[in-house]
């Protein structure tokens, strides 16, 4: 537990080491929940408009939980385990005593506390320049239960990761390219961070909820939100839940069978 | 002189289709990549104006032409200046001394040099798409001159970004983050900027001109735009090109050839 809490400070510090790669990477985040934010700002410009279920003052909560649950869910350095297989400097972490994907787990929560701050502080500034109205929700059940939906998305966030960054072992050239399909393109449209599920017809929103992404920001938004209550909170956490079993088993599986495949190039 | 230059694109492009062409899954993973992402905004636009009707007082048809002409603009722009996002390890290395002692044009390497095949592969059906939309919204003989007369001012401007961008890498050696600021705030324009309130919609029409680069095209076309904004856009696109260059020019004094 020890050597963990010692990978935390110094991950937490490397940050700090290039300072203006990260404050351009937070400006950038900012830059995105402007186009939400303003987009769905002018559709709700009249405060009675109600569309696909939502009012201003609910979307608007969305566009801004957004910007807290993404900081929590997909600050994530575990996407640097691809070019860890592709250039061979997996091996250095396979020769060392510890766990290699506790390690990055560890790294993953230390960029989470960090862009935690730093999301918290944006959203106070954005909150007193754009004057949203704001759903507050007080509920401390739903609080509980939107916690519990935050931890499992986090860890549904960090086996993706894994699973992709995996494609490396097979095909070196994609280190890049797998992260970029599934982690930036698939699911930045369908874990709910461009728009909420709920705007797709029926069966596009059946289709997309059966898979892994929308329990990754759309469904803790929407408990925060209180759009979603009783069974059918209960019946995304197992769901949820599953997911995870399930993703944890394929990237152990998968895992296994990339370090035989692993030829340790360029070392 | 034209012709030579037009070879040596022609060459350089050449070289750069071969080196992505050689890695055939990595280039389907970023093709699929870059269709799914268009496919994935568009489906979000469709079905938010089934729901909302219009946006900003543009109807479904113009909202999506906006957006198609956004695409044209950025999706050309990095087909044409793809070796931008190459240009910091040339910095850093000191390679570009390479670039320098050559008999050709320093820029026009770095800001041309590698024409990207996957943006290539994606711009004929996005032209398709876009004129399909451009004439559902009946635009007179103006309209499409004006529209296609802004749109290249619309290049003429990313041009200058480029080059600007080309500029802050030789003097801060940071690049890839300038570059996504630079994409993240031009894709403001993926809507008409009209949306944004003050002054975000005033930084995005005067400052960074992303709104005379996609957003106004779009509007000539519609035949929504005033004379005096036309002028005005040709005014601002020449002088976004006469910065960049005096400000490259600038830049080349500070090159000091680290590392080579």
């Amino acid at each position: 537990m020890k050597k963990y809490l010692q990978v935390f400070k110094i991950s937490f510090q490397e940050e700090f080491a290039y300072k203006l790669n990260f404050v351009m990477w937070r400006v950038r985040n900012v830059f995105q929940i402007f186009l939400t934010f303003f987009l769905w700002s002018t559709i709700f410009a009249n405060p009675q408009t109600v569309v696909f279920g939502y009012d201003r003052s609910k979307i608007l909560t969305y566009v801004f939980g957004i910007m807290i649950v993404r900081a929590l869910v997909m600050s994530a350095r575990a996407a640097d385990i691809s070019s860890d297989i592709a250039q061979g400097d997996l091996s250095n972490y396979l020769l060392k005593p510890m766990t290699y994907f506790k390690y990055w787990f560890t790294r993953d929560i230390s960029s989470k506390a960090l862009n935690l701050i730093f999301a918290a502080v944006e959203f106070v500034l954005l909150f007193i320049i754009l004057q949203p109205p704001f759903y507050f929700q007080i509920n401390l059940l739903t609080l509980f239960l939107f916690f519990v939906s935050i931890v499992l998305a986090v860890f549904i966030y960090f086996f993706i990761l894994i699973l992709v960054s995996s494609l490396t072992f097979w095909a070196p050239e994609l280190s890049w390219g797998g992260h970029f399909l599934i982690t930036i393109v698939v699911v930045e449209a369908l874990s709910g961070a461009l728009f909420p599920i709920n705007i797709l017809p029926t069966t596009f929103q059946y289709i997309v909820m059966a898979t892994p992404f929308p329990y990754l920001i759309y469904f803790p938004v929407q408990v925060y939100l209180g759009n979603i209550t009783g069974q059918a909170i209960l019946g995304g956490l197992i769901i949820a839940s599953a997911w995870c079993g399930i993703l944890w088993f394929a990237m152990n599986f998968i895992w296994q069978k990339g370090i035989k495949a692993y030829e340790s190039t360029g070392r | 002189m034209i012709k030579k230059y037009l070879k040596i694109w022609w060459i350089m492009s050449k070289n750069s289709f071969v080196m992505v062409l050689s890695q055939r899954l990595s280039l389907s993973v970023f093709l699929v990549g870059k269709i799914l992402r268009f496919m994935f905004f568009f489906l979000f636009l469709f079905f938010i104006l089934k729901g909302a009707g219009t946006l900003a007082g543009y109807s479904g048809t113009q909202v999506i032409f906006f957006f198609l002409t956004f695409s044209v603009v950025d999706v050309i722009s990095q087909f044409l200046f793809r070796e931008v996002y190459r240009f910091r390890p040339m910095i850093v290395n000191g390679d570009f001394d390479f670039v320098l002692v050559k008999p050709i044009n320093s820029l026009f390497r770095v800001l041309l040099g590698g024409a990207d095949v996957i943006d290539l592969i994606t711009i004929p059906p996005l032209i398709i798409a876009t004129i399909y939309f451009g004439v559902l919204l009946k635009p007179n003989l103006l309209g499409i001159v004006l529209y296609l007369a802004l749109l290249l001012n619309g290049f003429l401007i990313a041009a200058a970004f480029h080059i600007l961008i080309l500029s802050l890498a030789i003097i801060t050696m940071e690049i890839d983050h300038v570059t996504m600021i630079y994409r993240d705030i031009v894709s403001l324009g993926r809507l008409p900027v009209d949306i944004y309130k003050q002054p975000l919609q005033m930084f995005l029409t005067y400052l960074i001109p992303v709104g005379v680069m996609v957003t106004l095209p779009a509007k000539a076309a519609m035949g929504v735009v005033a004379p005096w904004g036309v002028v005005s856009a040709f005014v601002v696109g020449i002088i976004s090109i006469f910065i960049s260059l005096r400000f490259w020019n600038y830049a080349l004094t500070k090159y000091t050839s680290a590392s080579s």
